[in-house]
């Protein structure tokens, strides 16, 4: 039948992708940052079957409301129904695959197509077609050709993921501890909602250069050094190499970046929100580190402690403590599309609120000090990856690999603590190497590495 | 002001004659030529220099919606948007520049400033509000090419010997930002 849904036969064997990345020397192969054939790999077995971030609640108050989002290369509807629920709809007419929906946003009472008119409803149906009972002469099953649906629309904390997989694990399970802790960062200081405007831009490399970057605490000292310089942002007060935290989850779920220590946590757990508070304003490095009590039962006794980045797999960056959310788009082996969310308390003072928005503005985003000088990096190790002698030249995740070790922390929080590594990257490639391997949800499960513990 | 302004293509503008307007719309002209000219040959500190100190500089963020939906086209002020900066900010930007460490304008950009379709808006106690169509052309490395394309609502007060940039507000027609990055000042 021609529906599409024979398979493609892999042009890369499991074994061979597995090879790609070493976890016991950290080596990776770069032809993951410029394989054409691993690219499409990629959105089979990694977007199509994964969680994917699609918008926060708050985005679409009203039904009708719809925001256009991204499964991989597949466009998607969000769009809140008539039943108030939020349905992600492919965009794609089920007559001859037109984009029903043009815009980025707006406000829908029905999807129509601009090619021949089929017309449909906020959850998907086929509600009308032009010569149905003429041209059609009434011999066409409307029931049948609704737009194709996320099989699976989840969310938490407000935050709505949708996966094509309906054999999926559920989005509480997919997120695992670790990921529930980096969500829960974004609503550690109060409901939250998506202050209105995402950035949008293209930059010109390999969607998990980008991803792999947010772990990397390493390159801000020099990468950023410009900014630190013009006085936006104090490097020591941020930085704290010596003091890292990386907390790694299941299905490749990651957060790296520093971390209080557990005696400074230990005093804060002491104070009253009040005191906290003010404790926070006392300096630049605790602002977003001392949190109000609550964030203790979303982020865990131990992830709490994080000041780190943590990244929903596959490509959801959390920033800013939690104030701001990047998604990385797969644009080809070669292209990214970044998508910045500016996310702030809802009760939050106006006055704070703003000082919030400014800082996002002028750090992220391409027009960001911080973020001027990160795609440059990004897209010349790209380029650079499509040589055919520079891609024989791996890349080197070396640091910090065989001298750290996992520690158990309160509620069996895992966490790396010590020195800045690069601990969260490995993992991020070995996870990828998993899913690209594992030709279903099934054979991922079977195959797929445990978070580590012990010596890493 | 993030709404197209009123056009008028017949409108014979009250206040100042024939002359007058020539003569202050020539005047405008060299300075915006001028001010382009100076971001073109990298004079950033040059540039400040004619920045008042309330200056507002900010481009919202544009967005592709449908003709039903045109209110929603443009964030609003206090929303997110690509630049929202005052003196102290773009004092930041060209410190940045001149670290010597700021990589991605290391090697430099080209850049080109394209000004035109100058339409002076108003004239107002010594502030004159101007729009003009830009095309910012940037190159850099060996064959990377971009720019962006919009519309521009410059404010200019009179000061002794020419004028101050008061308030400089940007408005592309792109929607995704097609550049690695924003690292050129509009």
């Amino acid at each position: 039948m021609a529906d599409g849904t024979q398979p493609i036969e892999a042009a890369w064997a499991a074994d061979a992708i597995r090879a790609l990345f070493d976890p016991k020397t950290g080596w990776l192969d770069r032809r993951v940052h410029s394989d054409a054939a691993l690219y499409q790999l990629e959105l089979e077995r990694i977007f199509a079957r994964g969680w994917n971030f699609m918008c926060h609640e708050s985005q679409l108050p009203n039904v009708g409301d719809y925001f256009i989002n991204y499964i991989g290369e597949d466009q998607v509807i969000c769009v809140r129904g008539e039943d108030g629920a939020i349905n992600v709809l492919l965009n794609t007419c089920r007559h001859r695959g037109n984009a029903l929906c043009r815009a980025e946003q707006g406000r829908a009472k029905s999807f129509v197509c601009s090619y021949h008119g089929w017309n449909y409803g906020l959850d998907g149906r086929l509600i009308g077609v032009p010569g149905q009972s003429t041209y059609y002469r009434g011999d066409l099953d409307r029931s049948r050709l609704g737009l194709v649906k996320a099989a699976k629309v989840e969310s938490y904390l407000g935050f709505y993921f949708a996966t094509m997989a309906g054999d999926a694990p559920s989005l509480h399970d997919y997120l695992g501890d670790v990921g529930r802790t980096g969500l829960g960062m974004v609503c550690a200081n109060g409901d939250v909602e998506v202050v209105d405007g995402i950035q949008k831009n293209v930059i010109d490399c390999n969607w998990k250069i980008a991803v792999d970057n947010l772990f990397d605490w390493y390159h801000v000292a020099y990468s950023h050094a410009s900014a630190g310089a013009a006085g936006i942002f104090d490097p020591a007060a941020i930085l704290h190499p010596k003091d890292q935290m990386v907390m790694l989850g299941d299905y490749g779920q990651a957060i790296g970046g520093p971390g209080l220590r557990k005696a400074e946590q230990a005093k804060i757990d002491r104070m009253s929100d009040a005191a906290r508070a003010a404790y926070a304003r006392s300096s630049e490095s605790l602002f977003p580190r001392v949190r109000p009590a609550m964030a203790r039962e979303l982020m865990g006794p131990e992830g709490v402690r994080s000041m780190g980045h943590p990244n929903i797999f596959p490509n959801l960056w959390i920033t800013l403590g939690g104030s701001q959310m990047c998604l990385r788009l797969p644009r080809g082996p070669s292209a990214t599309e970044l998508w910045w969310f500016t996310v702030v308390p809802k009760d939050m003072p106006a006055p704070l609120r703003q000082t919030v928005i400014r800082a996002a503005t002028h750090l992220f985003g391409p027009a960001g000090l911080l973020e001027q000088d990160d795609g440059e990096n990004w897209s010349q190790s790209t380029r650079a990856a499509s040589g055919f002698s520079s891609r024989k030249v791996g890349a080197a995740l070396l640091m910090g690999l065989g001298h750290d070790e996992v520690s158990v922390g309160e509620n069996g929080q895992r966490s790396i603590e010590g020195l800045v590594g690069e601990h969260a990257q490995r993992w991020f490639y070995r996870s990828w190497t998993e899913w690209v391997a594992a030709r279903d949800w099934a054979e991922l499960e079977a195959t797929r590495s445990p978070p580590p513990t012990g010596a890493v | 002001m993030d709404a197209a302004t009123e056009i008028r293509p017949n409108a014979r503008p009250a206040g100042p004659d024939l002359a007058e307007r020539m003569l202050l719309q020539y005047e405008v002209e060299q300075f915006l030529y001028a001010e382009a000219a100076l971001l073109d040959a990298r004079q950033y500190r040059e540039w400040l220099g004619l920045l008042a100190d309330d200056i507002h500089y900010w481009m919202p963020i544009r967005r592709t919606v449908t003709l039903s939906d045109l209110d929603l086209e443009f964030t609003k002020p206090g929303a997110m948007a690509y630049f929202d900066d005052d003196r102290g900010m773009l004092e930041m930007r060209v410190k940045k520049l001149e670290a010597g460490s700021a990589w991605s304008e290391d090697p430099p950009s080209r850049s080109r400033h394209f000004v035109s379709n100058v339409r002076i808006l108003e004239v107002a106690e010594g502030e004159i509000t101007v729009e003009v169509a830009f095309h910012l052309y940037r190159t850099r490395l060996n064959t990377e090419v971009g720019g962006w394309v919009g519309r521009r609502v410059d404010r200019l007060r009179r000061v002794e010997g020419g004028f101050r940039l008061a308030m400089r507000h940007i408005f592309l027609d792109q929607t995704v930002i097609p550049t690695t990055n924003m690292s050129t000042l509009f």
